[in-house]
């Protein structure tokens, strides 16, 4: 600590552990720079000044949208389709790497990647196909969630994590967050208790990369498709959930996040509290706003037109699928088919395109059988189901 | 550099050259954003950083044979893209020579940006932190990009701007002690200014 008590601010702006803790503060950095203007307050003004003359150069990142990001990637395998340069590629081979990754984790590190905020380690995601539902640790290793329901839970400090009743340990760095993934396919979900106490339900198909104990200014997880949270109240530490298309920003509360990559809808839903959402892809018309949501608000992002919409709903409508219930109103079939499939991770075919525009409202339980489910629509509205050979759904239109 | 683990660029870069595919889009992924905003930064043309960056992929995997080891993909990837880039500004521009050690082009663009943010700023403020930023040489500029945007060190700076070690230094100090001449006697009207900017990037670091 000595050396810096004779820096001017020219010195500060030169050493590489001070221009760290500007770019990318942790609890521990912040602890020891406190210490050390408390010993010398004689140094304030030159660290303040340093601190200005770092902030003018601090502006919003320019960044690439997942399209671009994807479409850049496939101009680079079509330019490599050319056989003179490219005799040992396997361009199929190249592309279905891309998206198994883009499923595996791509997404979820560009978005942390993005704000230059991680310390997540690509080499330690593995490339996977995501059919079967685990927890990544920080150094890599895998466990297995063999459950249909599982649930996981950190202790405060982060070292141990317990699931369906087994206790695994972990290593911490200490002042740095190691983070932790779970993949839950299709037909599968999950709670889990993180560090701080927030609950988050995760439903099928989807992923949540988090940090086993949250050292940072901000709780942040990433997330690809949805999830439910009641976040533990800490007002000094906003909750963030980032998603591909908006980031939501909380104290304490409870919502869903829904944000699968193959909908066309990204939506967010608040049940108590409050919540500030910022919609980060550059597709949609509020782009860089920030929207604040009631209790009982839903918005809806459509990725398609780039409309957004905020409406009052019946919450429980959209959160039920954590009880096992699938509430509908007035909700188009295709979307209906389309939760059944997720929740039951099976394949249903819709014969009749007409079909899918059928509107159904009600109460579906998921705890039977997906052919128990089929006839319950099927006393809705006017269709009828088959079972191929496959084992693959099939509905027409009667 | 600061930010990002080396130990794990060399290991990720030996596996690419030893023909492990997986590890290129693992790359891409790591670096494609800081690129694109380094490029920008460039030329405001933005499908020209994206043909570009995507032009030094393309040139990577076609040597992949020959290229050497190196334990700095962040590094090699920026000064791939800043030749891509001059070379292209130059063939663009037939008849007027431009220096490619010179980057007499590089133009962070300040005013751009804080119209994309919600930076709650006045007219005059911005005036005033954009004025204070012009005073700056474009290569300065660069480098202070460089060091307090990417968090680059002074030999990773020195290696892009084609300087020396010392040299790089010392632009950035100079470019520094000119900052600090204008601040001077203004540093509760700038502190303001940032406060705002740092509430908004979430970082706490003006806190009182």
């Amino acid at each position: 600590m000595d050396k810096y008590t004779k820096y001017t601010t020219e010195d500060f702006l030169a050493d590489d552990s001070f221009i760290q803790w500007l770019i990318d503060p942790t609890e521990e950095q912040d602890n020891y720079w406190n210490a050390f203007l408390q010993q010398h307050p004689e140094k304030k003004h030159a660290i303040d000044e340093a601190k200005i003359v770092f902030g003018m150069f601090q502006h919003e990142r320019e960044r690439l949208s997942l399209d671009e990001t994807y479409d850049i990637w496939n101009n680079i395998l079509k330019t490599l389709h050319n056989p003179a340069t490219s005799r040992w590629l396997n361009i199929l081979k190249y592309a279905a790497i891309l998206l198994v990754v883009f499923l595996a984790g791509g997404i979820s590190y560009y978005l942390y990647e993005s704000r230059e905020q991680t310390h997540f380690d690509l080499a330690s995601v593995p490339v996977t196909t995501s059919s079967e539902a685990k927890i990544i640790l920080s150094d890599g290793s895998e466990i297995s969630l063999e459950k249909k329901e599982s649930e996981i839970s950190y202790n405060s400090s982060g070292n141990q994590l317990i699931v369906n009743n087994d206790t695994i340990r972990q290593n911490q760095v200490t002042g740095r967050e190691v983070m932790n993934k779970v993949i839950i396919p299709y037909g599968k979900k999950s709670m889990i208790q993180l560090s701080d106490g927030t609950l988050v339900w995760l439903n099928a198909g989807s992923q949540l990369i988090y940090p086993s104990t949250f050292q940072r200014k901000k709780r942040e997880v990433v997330l690809i498709g949805e999830a439910y949270f009641d976040v533990a109240k800490n007002p000094s530490k906003p909750f963030i959930v980032r998603t591909a298309d908006m980031h939501v920003k909380v104290l304490g509360t409870r919502f869903d996040v829904s944000a699968y990559p193959e909908d066309p809808v990204v939506e967010t839903i608040l049940e108590e509290g409050s919540v500030a959402l910022e919609v980060v892809s550059k597709k949609f018309a509020h782009s860089g706003e920030e929207v604040i949501l009631k209790p009982n608000q839903k918005i809806s992002l459509n990725k398609e037109d780039g409309v957004a919409n905020i409406k009052t709903v019946d919450v429980s409508m959209y959160t039920s699928w954590k009880d096992g219930i699938l509430k509908t109103d007035r909700e188009d079939l295709v979307r209906v088919i389309k939760k059944v499939e997720r929740y039951y991770n099976i394949q249903i075919e819709m014969k009749d395109p007409l079909a899918g525009g059928y509107l159904i409202s009600g109460k579906l339980d998921l705890k039977g059988s997906p052919e128990e489910v089929l006839n319950i629509i099927k006393l809705t509205v006017p269709i009828d189901w088959t079972k191929k050979s496959n084992g693959d759904f099939v509905i027409v239109r009667k | 550099m600061i930010e990002h683990s080396k130990g794990n660029d060399h290991e990720l870069w030996t596996k690419f050259l030893h023909g492990n595919d997986q590890v290129l889009s693992l790359i891409y992924l790591r670096y494609v954003n800081a690129l694109y905003d380094y490029g920008s930064k460039i030329t405001p043309d933005h499908s020209l950083v994206k043909d570009c960056i995507q032009d030094v992929f393309c040139t990577i995997i076609r040597n992949r044979q020959s290229l050497s080891p190196t334990d700095n993909i962040q590094l090699y990837l920026f000064k791939a893209l800043k030749r891509q880039l001059v070379r292209e500004i130059q063939k663009s521009l037939k008849y007027r020579e431009i220096d490619p050690d010179n980057s007499g082009r590089f133009e962070i663009s300040f005013l751009q940006s804080f119209d994309h943010t919600e930076f709650e700023l006045s007219d005059e403020q911005k005036k005033a932190l954009i004025s204070a930023i012009e005073s700056l040489t474009a290569r300065q500029k660069e480098a202070i990009y460089l060091r307090f945007t990417r968090g680059m060190d002074y030999k990773e700076i020195a290696v892009i701007l084609n300087l020396n070690y010392q040299s790089a230094r010392a632009l950035i100090h100079r470019a520094i002690s000119k900052l600090r001449e204008i601040l001077a006697g203004k540093t509760n009207y700038f502190s303001q200014i940032l406060l705002c900017i740092f509430r908004k990037t979430g970082k706490g670091v003006l806190q009182q």
